[in-house]
């Protein structure tokens, strides 16, 4: 109980910007506060329970969950206050998002020891949800990448693929190194065993990144290559294979510059976005108007016209935040992730599993390209592609899939504790 | 008059989340600041060495604190050494350096400080390397590598 009352002071505050958000919602008159000011005080307590119950049973590390509550808070009175529906959904969403989270943590770090065998089942079970998308999706935005079945929720597939991408090439990175502990093998055997490992990762990558392309998510396969490129960089060893792997991806971009109509309106409406503000250029000129708009402190919540950048409650959320809190704001949202991916890093370092590690970095990395991807996108320091910004963007596909990679990230330092306990 | 309050607003809504990102920042550094103390010991010119074994005790202490220029040791948050033991008071006892040695002195404690058995009055007393530092429950081997010793001094 000490434990939780010693660090509660985040979760105060925490508690003091919900109020603050329903009092500007007040402010900016929506029609159904009360049902607002009830799932408000349902989130408050979840995360007060959720804290006090990290906490309390040292599930590990208690910097996560409420980081993630911060972001989502942000992200509610965003949704609210652009769309009152939107933030209701989204409110729902966190409860549900929440109940992911200790799903995750729970299946996790039960049977941690256990996922590092499933390798091709994971790329099967992929590829399996590629193909029913091809098959059954329905098409939106102009690319085919949602699954409506009756009776459920509309879902991403290519939003849950990516904890299966990380998973694998934890697995395929980890166990080539972690079979062959204590004994000593010849450097030119080692190699040979690494590059059939190696040509596996490769394989796994460069399909998934395939499937991508064709289902036409430039977003997803950037951060697919990225995770890869960043599993390479750590695990790799091998420089020659680094580089040939770097030619492909720079060969493969060139190519799709070159032929790919889709991705040459993008290009060019990052280049020069001005040249043609009413077509290819108008999404991406709307957002920098708003964020110049808002200026160093921004207009106001309810003070700005964020309806005028289009699809602004998904992928230019971030536009609308910095024209109305400001670019003061906006950092502020950006030091928010960065503590995130930090905590992640630092679980990764300190855990003593290698795939643990592996899988806690992978999706840390995750995390923080998908971030700097959007962010970047919107404020167009690289081409724009269609990624949700984790935890803020309004989509229950991206909620879920963010909370389940926390959950296992959570789970992660938890294991952590009870290992270094034991060595105690 | 909505947008001047709706203005006014954000501004604290900002200014919250950065206190909230200050709060986190500190509460991390300090939790780093404790790892580096648990694996150092070693480097500060003296330290303190816990006699007793940690599996009798029921509250939380470090094998092993180093001591700088000025130790605060006792149940209060704001000391320098932390010993949750109900027996001490909040600011029990202090360890400061003065003109090249250590010196030991009780604040006023409840239960008092016992340097090798014997109660300490309210002069400050200076240590020797291998001298037993009882507090509370606690009893700490007081080592001050290359200074005057126990041995030496005899």
């Amino acid at each position: 109980m000490k434990k939780f009352f010693q660090n509660i002071r985040p979760l105060l505050l925490l508690l003091l910007l919900n109020a603050i958000g329903m009092l500007l919602m007040y402010i900016k008159g929506v029609d159904t506060l009360e049902d607002m000011a009830i799932l408000c005080s349902a989130m408050c307590l979840l995360s007060i329970a959720m804290y006090a119950i990290i906490t309390l049973f040292s599930l590990g590390d208690s910097y996560l969950f409420i980081i993630i509550s911060m972001l989502s808070t942000v992200g509610i009175i965003m949704q609210s206050r652009i769309n009152q529906d939107d933030g209701m959904r989204q409110m729902k969403l966190y409860l549900v998002g929440v109940a992911f989270f200790f799903i995750a943590l729970f299946v996790y770090k039960c049977f941690h020891k256990h996922f590092e065998k499933f390798t091709f089942f994971y790329w099967g079970l992929s590829m399996a949800l590629f193909a029913f998308t091809a098959v059954f999706g329905t098409v939106r935005n102009g690319a085919k990448n949602w699954i409506d079945l009756p009776g459920l929720p509309s879902i991403q597939p290519s939003e849950f693929i990516r904890i299966l991408f990380v998973l694998s090439l934890a697995a395929i990175f980890t166990r080539a190194r972690s079979r062959k502990k204590g004994k000593y093998i010849p450097y030119l055997e080692r190699k040979k065993i690494k590059s059939t490992r190696l040509m596996f990762a490769a394989g796994i990558a460069f399909s998934n990144a395939l499937c991508l392309f064709l289902q036409r998510e430039w977003g997803i396969a950037l951060l697919f290559f990225a995770i890869y490129i960043a599993f390479l960089y750590i695990y790799g060893e091998n420089k020659l294979f680094f580089a040939a792997n770097m030619v492909l991806v720079i060969f493969a971009a060139f190519i799709g510059v070159k032929f790919m109509s889709h991705i040459q309106v993008r290009i060019s409406a990052w280049l020069d976005p001005f040249n043609d503000v009413d077509g290819k250029g108008y999404q991406i000129v709307r957002s920098l108007f708003a964020i110049g708009e808002g200026g160093f402190a921004g207009t106001g919540i309810g003070a700005g016209s964020p309806y005028l950048i289009p699809v602004v409650n998904s992928d230019f959320i971030f536009s609308a935040i910095c024209e109305e809190m400001g670019v003061l704001g906006g950092v502020a949202i950006l030091m928010l992730y960065f503590l995130l991916v930090y905590r992640g890093f630092k679980i990764s370092l300190s855990s003593t599993n290698e795939f643990n590690k592996a899988v806690a970095m992978g999706l840390s990395v995750m995390l923080g390209i998908q971030t700097f991807i959007i962010v970047g996108g919107v404020t167009k320091l690289i081409p724009l592609t269609g990624i949700t910004l984790p935890f803020i963007s309004f989509g229950g596909s991206s909620m879920i899939t963010t909370f389940i990679v926390m959950g296992m990230l959570q789970a992660i330092s938890s294991i952590k504790g009870e290992v270094t306990d034991e060595i105690e | 008059m909505q947008a001047f309050f709706s203005k006014i607003l954000t501004y604290i809504f900002v200014f919250i989340i950065y206190i909230f990102i200050y709060v986190i920042i500190r509460m991390i550094f300090s939790d780093i600041q404790m790892m580096y103390r648990k694996k150092t010991g070693g480097l500060a010119e003296a330290y303190l060495k816990l006699i007793n074994l940690r599996r009798d005790l029921d509250f939380p202490v470090d094998e092993s604190y180093e001591i700088e220029d000025n130790e605060v040791i006792g149940r209060g948050k704001n000391c320098s050494i932390v010993v949750p033991d109900r027996f001490l008071s909040l600011k029990h006892s202090r360890i400061f350096k003065n003109s090249g040695k250590f010196y030991l002195e009780d604040l006023g404690s409840t239960n008092g400080t016992y340097l090798n058995g014997t109660a300490l009055g309210d002069t400050a007393v200076e240590l020797l390397d291998g001298d037993k530092i009882r507090i509370g429950r606690v009893t700490f081997l007081f080592v001050l590598p290359g200074g005057a010793s126990k041995g030496k001094s005899k």
